[in-house]
């Protein structure tokens, strides 16, 4: 006998679903797609047990007749594409045609479906991939397919399955995606019975983000749009300060399709640098649109990887939109200055913006390449009466600086937090926060001019080292005479430090260098990359060697406030921890009971 | 305790001791003040641990005896009392009875016992100056102290009694000034303590009562006796001002003042003042450096700060050496010019990376580091 042969399909199915269905969410997220493929405008998703004994998927969409239904559970069936070259520009979730016979193959699986011409639907049975019966049934245009005793006919995968509540954590997640994806589809998803979520028709993401993610979260976010040829960007994203811990809320989409990108997920990160702590992970709900052909789907077998063509070009391009995005979105904040009404709303351009958002039709315009024509990012509108600023610079052009908000100063609380007053509410101003932004930037202005004073030491401060930082150290000792250091060798592995930035108490010379030898140590002040390492030691500065002023009289605090507002990025500090919180009208009366 | 006292007397008493005690004292019994009668006069103690004082001022004693109180309040309502004749009873169980004319006041007091006493001297090394002399020299170098408390050897003046001499040495690490009067020091008598940053205050403020000032001193603390006898608000025998030292090494003052002499310009202290003070209004905290500019009779005084503008100052002066240019944070040069009296003072400069010096004919020597630009 033969030692080769082929599998009987059954066994080849199994195989096959072992790739596709990972876990119960899979089945989910297969059937799902395959709605929403459909063109339906109403998914109900129902599950049990983490899905294990049930989960059913019923949809509105166009539905099958028995002859294709039947098809449909042969392997490589599909109505999605139909010649390889379609692969090259996909404009539907699935296209495999692996999904239905992989799924039927290790559950009960009992689909029911008509089409629209049709009187009668059909109902077919199939159990551990063996056919079952195929018979007329009563239902409405539409399909419902309920996938019971999943994986009972092989139980190797069953004992690899996680707790019910860690599956169905996994479903909700992908369901909310998809919901995410398809804001104009009406989602309701079912545990044991119980509403998870329920959401209508939502004209626009941020309504559907309200809907599943709460209001705080949608209050929290800004819009975002940009468009470059071949290439858009649209969606949520949050505002620069706040964060989460985890990137669970930084969700991307690749032509309609959530993905896990991580070009697009670091992309987003990195352009987050300066507006969150190390740590913490923005907020992001974003479509990345761009030509079908320039990204690769059929990566992993549940399409959960994409492939870019041109990974740098992607890059770059959400880290400009991005950052353009939060820089005027830190450009001043809602209080006082564009909100004189003082609530605080969705932002208004939302609505606009959203009109051309995701939802099926948009994929499929993505088929033709963008026209440079597209809408740029929407600009906010321009701050409120700016004086006119005395003309005083002599040597730089200057652009007046934006107008310090009009808050009223009502106290210090701690010695550390500014209170005042706004039209919206109340603001609790960080100093210590506010204070690294400022000097921060002014750093960064200093050392990019290259015009750094330094104070000579009348008694130079010794330094002694181990030979490693001894060796860091003689090797940047042009780079710290650039920026106001001036350290000399005096013997082996001693050094004196002769002058130092005027900014710097002579006291904390010998710690703050030291620290910077730790982050030369670290590679976080790149010799080869001059930028890069003047921005770190600007940062490192402004956040240990800055003194806070001890007092902070009204004044002080104004003025503080108002050059703070002159920076480009006055919302959080170079660290990224936020520079003040604000506590509006709707907060403090919903905490008051009001 | 009972006594009578005028008000003001009693007002000038505590106000000369009310600054040692601190807002926020971890034993409540430190913002307190000691108060003894004995005899015909009274003494009023205030005491931080580190700092105290003791002064005296005559009453009428009825009753000998002591308590302690808290000094702020006390001050606040004795200063506002509507008769110059002011009554004190103290019960044996510290309750305080004050009346003056219509007003009567009760304060809860503390007993005696819990007041840390001040230390009092015995033979240590003893030296005695002109109250007046010691203020000015306090003054001629008070303002270079350090404020930095990572550096606290420096947060303090350096008395050094050597050779023939007492040298009163400030230095912040970026700038030196130093005074140096003579006078005769015996075997035993000379030593250095460096006498912390509040004290110097506080005797500065206290030095101008009388005629002498007696100082005692070892390697742990200080002491002062500032004698009365000018002052006419009631201060009797003299105020008694204890201190702690900063324990440590000072560093070497010597080695870092130029020993040579390169440029010298004489100078009108007023106008130099003037011109600096001037030139640093537009100085920012981004670039708060001043650039003097030497050339043939004529110094230069520019500022210059991005965002604002520049100033440009210009003053004649006897000057005949090489062109040369160097910057100093305005602050540095303004200093020692302020707090001297001489309408005259030489500076020394050298080049852009050396100190610049300021002195008198009264060996005063003020060195500042130079600002660069690099």
């Amino acid at each position: 006998m033969a030692k080769v042969r082929i599998l009987p399909d059954r066994v080849a199915n199994q195989i096959a679903a072992g790739e596709v269905i990972e876990r119960p969410a899979a089945v989910v997220k297969e059937l799902v797609e395959n709605a929403l493929d459909a063109g339906a405008t109403r998914i109900q998703v129902e599950f049990r047990h983490g899905g294990r004994s049930l989960m059913r998927i019923e949809d509105n969409g166009s539905g099958m007749s028995r002859d294709d239904a039947l098809l449909a559970l042969e392997r490589h069936a599909t109505s999605k594409i139909s010649a390889a070259a379609d692969l090259d520009s996909l404009a539907s979730y699935g296209f495999r045609g692996e999904a239905l016979p992989s799924i039927a193959s290790v559950s009960r699986f009992e689909l029911q479906t008509r089409e629209a011409g049709s009187d009668v639907g059909s109902e077919i049975l199939v159990n551990g991939g063996k056919f079952v019966h195929v018979r007329d049934c009563g239902r409405p245009v539409g399909t419902r397919i309920e996938v019971t005793h999943l994986f009972n006919s092989v139980p190797a995968r069953r004992k690899f399955l996680k707790t019910d509540q860690t599956e169905a954590a996994h479903i909700v997640q992908c369901v909310r995606l998809y919901a995410l994806a398809c804001p104009r589809t009406a989602f309701t998803l079912i545990e044991e019975g119980r509403i998870v979520f329920r959401s209508p028709e939502c004209s626009t993401l941020a309504e559907r983000i309200a809907e599943i993610f709460g209001r705080q979260t949608a209050e929290s976010l800004a819009p975002i749009e940009a468009a470059e040829p071949g290439l858009r960007l649209s969606g949520l994203i949050g505002r620069p300060g706040i964060g989460r811990a985890t990137r669970h809320e930084m969700i991307v989409f690749v032509n309609a399709r959530p993905v896990d990108s991580r070009t697009l997920n670091y992309a987003i990160i990195e352009s987050y640098h300066e507006s969150l702590p190390k740590g913490r992970y923005p907020l992001a709900f974003v479509f990345f649109e761009c030509d079908p052909a320039a990204v690769d789907v059929n990566v992993h077998p549940a399409k959960r990887e994409v492939r870019f063509r041109s990974e740098p070009q992607v890059r770059s391009f959400v880290i400009r939109s991005v950052l353009q995005r939060l820089r005027e979105l830190g450009g001043g904040p809602e209080s006082g200055l564009r909100r004189p009404d003082g609530f605080q709303a969705v932002p208004a351009p939302l609505a606009a913006s959203q009109a051309t958002l995701p939802g099926r039709a948009a994929t499929v315009v993505a088929a033709v390449p963008f026209s440079s024509s597209a809408p740029v990012v929407s600009k906010p509108p321009p701050p409120a009466a700016s004086p006119s600023h005395p003309v005083s610079a002599i040597h730089h052009p200057q652009s007046p600086a934006p107008p310090a908000p009009a808050w009223r100063f009502l106290g210090l609380a701690h010695g550390n937090y500014v209170l005042f007053e706004t039209s919206a509410g109340l603001v609790l101003l960080d100093r210590r926060a506010a204070h690294e932004r400022v000097w921060f930037e002014r750093l960064r202005d200093q050392f990019r001019v290259g015009a750094v004073p330094s104070q000579r030491l009348l008694l130079p401060i010794p330094l002694e080292l181990d030979p490693i930082a001894a060796a860091l150290l003689v090797d940047r000792l042009k780079f710290l005479a650039a920026h106001g250091f001036d350290v000399g060798e005096f013997g082996r592995n001693f050094f004196r430090i002769e002058a130092l930035p005027t900014w710097m108490e002579p006291g904390d010379a010998e710690p703050f260098l030291r620290d910077l030898i730790g982050a030369f140590r670290d590679g976080r002040l790149p010799e080869k990359n001059a930028d890069l390492a003047r921005e770190e030691l600007a940062r490192i500065a402004a956040a240990k060697a800055i003194r806070l002023p001890d007092n902070a009289s009204e004044a002080e605090s104004r003025a503080l406030v108002a050059q703070l507002f002159a920076t480009p990025t006055p919302l959080a500090s170079p660290a990224g921890r936020p520079t003040y919180i604000e506590l509006n009208h709707g907060e403090l009366a919903r905490r008051f009971h009001k | 305790m009972k006594f009578k006292i005028n008000r003001d007397h009693f007002a000038n008493g505590l106000a000369q001791v009310l600054n040692v005690v601190g807002s926020k004292a971890t034993m409540p019994i430190l913002s307190n003040v000691l108060i003894e009668a004995e005899k015909d006069q009274i003494s009023l103690t205030t005491t931080n641990l580190d700092l105290g004082i003791r002064c005296k001022i005559k009453a009428e004693v009825k009753e000998t005896g002591s308590v302690t109180l808290p000094v702020k309040r006390l001050a606040g309502i004795v200063r506002e009392l509507p008769n110059v004749d002011v009554t004190l009873d103290a019960a044996p169980n510290h309750q305080v009875k004050l009346t003056s004319g219509g007003s009567t006041f009760r304060i809860m007091g503390i007993g005696k016992e819990e007041f840390p006493p001040l230390p009092e001297f015995g033979d240590e090394k003893a030296h005695a100056l002109e109250q007046s002399e010691l203020a000015t020299m306090l003054k001629s170098v008070a303002y270079a102290q350090s404020s930095d408390e990572t550096r606290y050897i420096l947060n303090g003046v350096y008395f050094n009694f050597k050779d023939g001499k007492l040298s009163l040495v400030a230095t912040d690490g970026r700038r030196l000034a130093l005074i140096a009067k003579e006078m005769e020091i015996p075997a035993d008598g000379s030593g250095a303590i460096i006498l912390p940053a509040k004290t110097v205050g506080e005797l500065t403020r206290l030095l101008d009562k009388g005629a002498k000032v007696k100082i005692n001193f070892n390697d742990r603390r200080a002491a002062f006796q500032i004698a009365t006898d000018k002052d006419t608000s009631g201060l009797i025998d003299h105020v008694y001002l204890y201190s702690k030292v900063v324990e440590g090494n000072y560093p070497n003052y010597q080695q870092v003042i130029p020993k040579e002499t390169h440029q010298r310009i004489k100078l009108e202290r007023e106008l130099l003042l003037q011109c600096v003070h001037r030139a640093a209004l537009v100085c920012s905290e981004k670039s708060n450096s001043v650039k003097i500019k030497l050339s043939s009779n004529l110094l230069e005084i520019t500022a210059q700060s991005p965002d604002f503008g520049e100033a440009h100052e210009s003053m004649a002066i006897g000057y005949s050496g090489p062109d040369l240019q160097v910057a100093f944070n305005p602050t540095f040069i303004m200093d020692p010019l302020r707090a001297l009296a001489k309408d005259e003072v030489f500076f020394e400069v050298k080049d852009e990376v050396s100190p610049g010096v300021f002195k008198t004919l009264e060996n005063f020597v003020c060195v500042i580091m130079p600002v660069r630009l690099s």
